[in-house]
């Protein structure tokens, strides 16, 4: 038992980072926006497609598909945004879940028109050797994945800090009247936040579908543990975000040791137990 | 002119003599998914339209129902009207301890609370496979046979007699939550929506009163979802699926949510929608979402405002009824 715990802990790590990086975007659309996206999902769904198409139908590399994944993405969102859910933002809440997943059925159904219902692997150019790292065996793969999202997630956290861009960010989601009144281009900032948190999806499942499998139906478990995730950290703070994704991953991975067939209730326990114990989540709003 | 009771017999007449125009065939099978979805639908109105309360997780209580009356039916052999109401009351009590832990804290959190425990629901179904078979579900709910004076046992086993059991029994549900919507509980609930501190300052627990609306929108599920494994003869944990929830969240809001009767509406366009929507063959669910999000976005207060609208185009008094706030 105590012997395998490292690895159990490794695995909880990587998918952890993974929820984590999903639930930045929603965190900013859900938090600063107000809009819950039921179709955030489908974002993370999008990117491990793009990706797949670009390396095994265009024969583009691996490495430059993954950034072209993300970018044609984000840019989706921001076309989205442009489109969508800008209407969304005064409204109440029950349009905002409706729309969302009203787009959500739309996407998935557009994915399996297109690529059929065949899970897929994403070509990369990885040794399927382990690593072994003393108790641990990873694989080039997930270490890769691993580096990625944490590299992601601190240059999100830095560009929130210490940036000008990342200020306004900071502002808007304190006070959006104020923001707009000191001459920062709301609309222009939610776009922007938009298309980075669509963005940010799109890696994640680039990055986990390379090492798991893409299906068009990735989406909508992705989308749950993302919301998981928000609540966990409480809404609207980064930081909850990171340690709510991190806290789901190894617990379920933990949990798997109990029992697999419920290790997907686990997330949906802790967030019970959690809003009973501790209503605003780990992290108050930033 | 047709008064509204004009109206509200010629729907009726129409109801009962769908069979005689439609055969035993597969627009009949639609008419009596009409019924047990239009129970659905007007019992999470209740919650949703009535109280302001967004819950996403409806297919919970409709499962409950569906799974308890099933099991009853197959280890106890209790007839469907005894399943419909242990269904009821199943799905009845865990909406109230459920409601009783969650429903202090409103808004975002409930919503995510109650997709949670949907989603816990289906994992218990799909992995108790000693009580419910898993995924395999569980086959062999039979309709019921009924003894009547006068005219034997009827069997409710053809899709004619079924869809009159079904027809009775949504028409008093929804007769039902309409009277519950109007009367003094009802009004509660509203006050909850429109105005939860001054809902408070006049005397209204609104914690009470969110259990409260919560509890009755699920009883009615249950025995909605208990219909369903009666008529469908077979129950799995895709009835948990966040897809239910979904089309019973849509057909309240492209109804129109507050009213009861929209959702009835909702319900009838939806599960006729996809049929209509069949010229469209593989794409169908494409449309569906884009359909879904024009809907939402340019006409936000259903069917039911469009009606009131025609109403009053064509010299009728608007009904006082009818005009509830629809946008909670």
């Amino acid at each position: 038992m105590i012997e395998i715990l490292p690895q159990y802990l490794f695995n909880g790590v990587l998918v952890g980072a993974n929820y984590a990086l999903i639930a930045l975007g929603l965190t900013v659309i859900f938090g600063l926006m107000n809009i819950a996206n039921f179709a955030h999902g489908q974002f993370y769904m999008m990117g491990g497609f793009m990706a797949y198409v670009l390396t095994a139908s265009l024969g583009i590399g691996y490495f430059p598909a993954i950034v072209i994944a993300v970018l044609v993405v984000a840019a989706a969102g921001v076309v989205l945004d442009r489109l969508i859910f800008f209407r969304l933002r005064a409204k109440p809440l029950i349009s905002s879940v409706l729309v969302t997943i009203g787009l959500s059925i739309l996407l998935e159904n557009l994915a399996l028109l297109l690529w059929g219902p065949k899970p897929e692997a994403i070509p990369s150019p990885f040794s399927k050797m382990p690593v072994v790292l003393g108790p641990i065996f990873a694989s080039e793969a997930r270490l890769f994945a691993l580096g990625v999202t944490f590299a992601t997630i601190a240059a999100v956290h830095v560009a929130l800090r210490y940036t000008r861009w990342g200020k306004a960010v900071r502002a808007t989601f304190q006070q959006p009247e104020a923001a707009a009144l000191s001459g920062i281009d709301v609309d222009r900032l939610y776009a922007a936040c938009f298309g980075i948190g669509a963005g940010l999806a799109a890696l994640g499942g680039a990055l986990l579908g390379s090492i798991f499998f893409v299906h068009p139906t990735m989406g909508g478990i992705a989308t749950l543990k993302a919301f998981i995730v928000v609540i966990l950290g409480g809404m609207g703070s980064f930081p909850g975000a990171i340690a709510g994704g991190l806290l789901l991953g190894i617990s379920e991975s933990l949990g798997t040791l109990v029992s697999s067939a419920y290790k997907d209730a686990i997330g949906f326990i802790l967030v019970i137990l959690i809003l009973l114990y501790r209503p605003d989540g780990l992290f108050r709003r930033a | 002119m047709i008064g509204r009771r004009g109206a509200f017999a010629l729907v009726a007449l129409l109801l009962a003599a769908a069979p005689l125009v439609l055969g035993e065939g597969y627009y009949l099978h639609l008419m009596i998914m009409f019924a047990i979805f239009a129970i659905a639908a007007a019992s999470l109105d209740l919650i949703v339209g009535v109280a302001g309360l967004l819950s996403l997780g409806h297919a919970a209580f409709f499962g409950l129902g569906a799974y308890t009356s099933a099991l009853l039916f197959l280890h106890a052999g209790l007839p469907m009207f005894g399943g419909m109401l242990a269904g009821a009351l199943v799905a009845a009590i865990a909406a109230a301890l459920l409601g009783a832990l969650i429903l202090k804290v409103r808004g975002h959190r409930f919503v995510i609370t109650t997709v949670a425990f949907a989603e816990i629901m289906r994992l218990v179904a799909y992995n108790w496979v000693d009580l419910t078979r898993g995924q395999m579900g569980l086959p062999g709910v039979l309709a019921p046979r009924i003894p009547v004076p006068g005219l034997g046992v009827i069997d409710f086993n053809t899709k004619t007699a079924f869809y009159y059991l079904a027809l009775v029994v949504a028409g008093v549900c929804v007769f039902a939550l309409r009277r519950i919507a109007d009367g003094p509980a009802g009004r509660g609930f509203a006050a909850l929506r429109e105005n939860e501190p001054l809902a408070e300052s006049v005397g209204i627990s609104t914690y009470h009163h969110a259990i409260a609306a919560f509890t009755i929108g699920a009883f009615f599920a249950g025995i909605s979802g208990s219909l369903y494994a009666h008529y469908i003869s077979f129950v799995g944990p895709d009835l948990f699926y966040f897809s239910y929830t979904t089309l019973f969240l849509v057909m309240v809001v492209i109804g129109g949510k507050g009213t009861i009767w929209g959702p009835v509406m909702g319900a009838f366009a939806f599960t006729l929608l996809p049929e209509l929507l069949r010229v469209a063959d593989e794409f169908r669910l494409v449309f569906f979402g884009g359909l879904l999000i024009v809907a939402v976005l340019f006409f936000p207060r259903g069917l039911t405002a469009g009606i009131d609208h025609l109403s009053r185009r064509f010299g009728r008094a608007p009904d006082a009824t009818v005009e509830r706030r629809a946008d909670a």
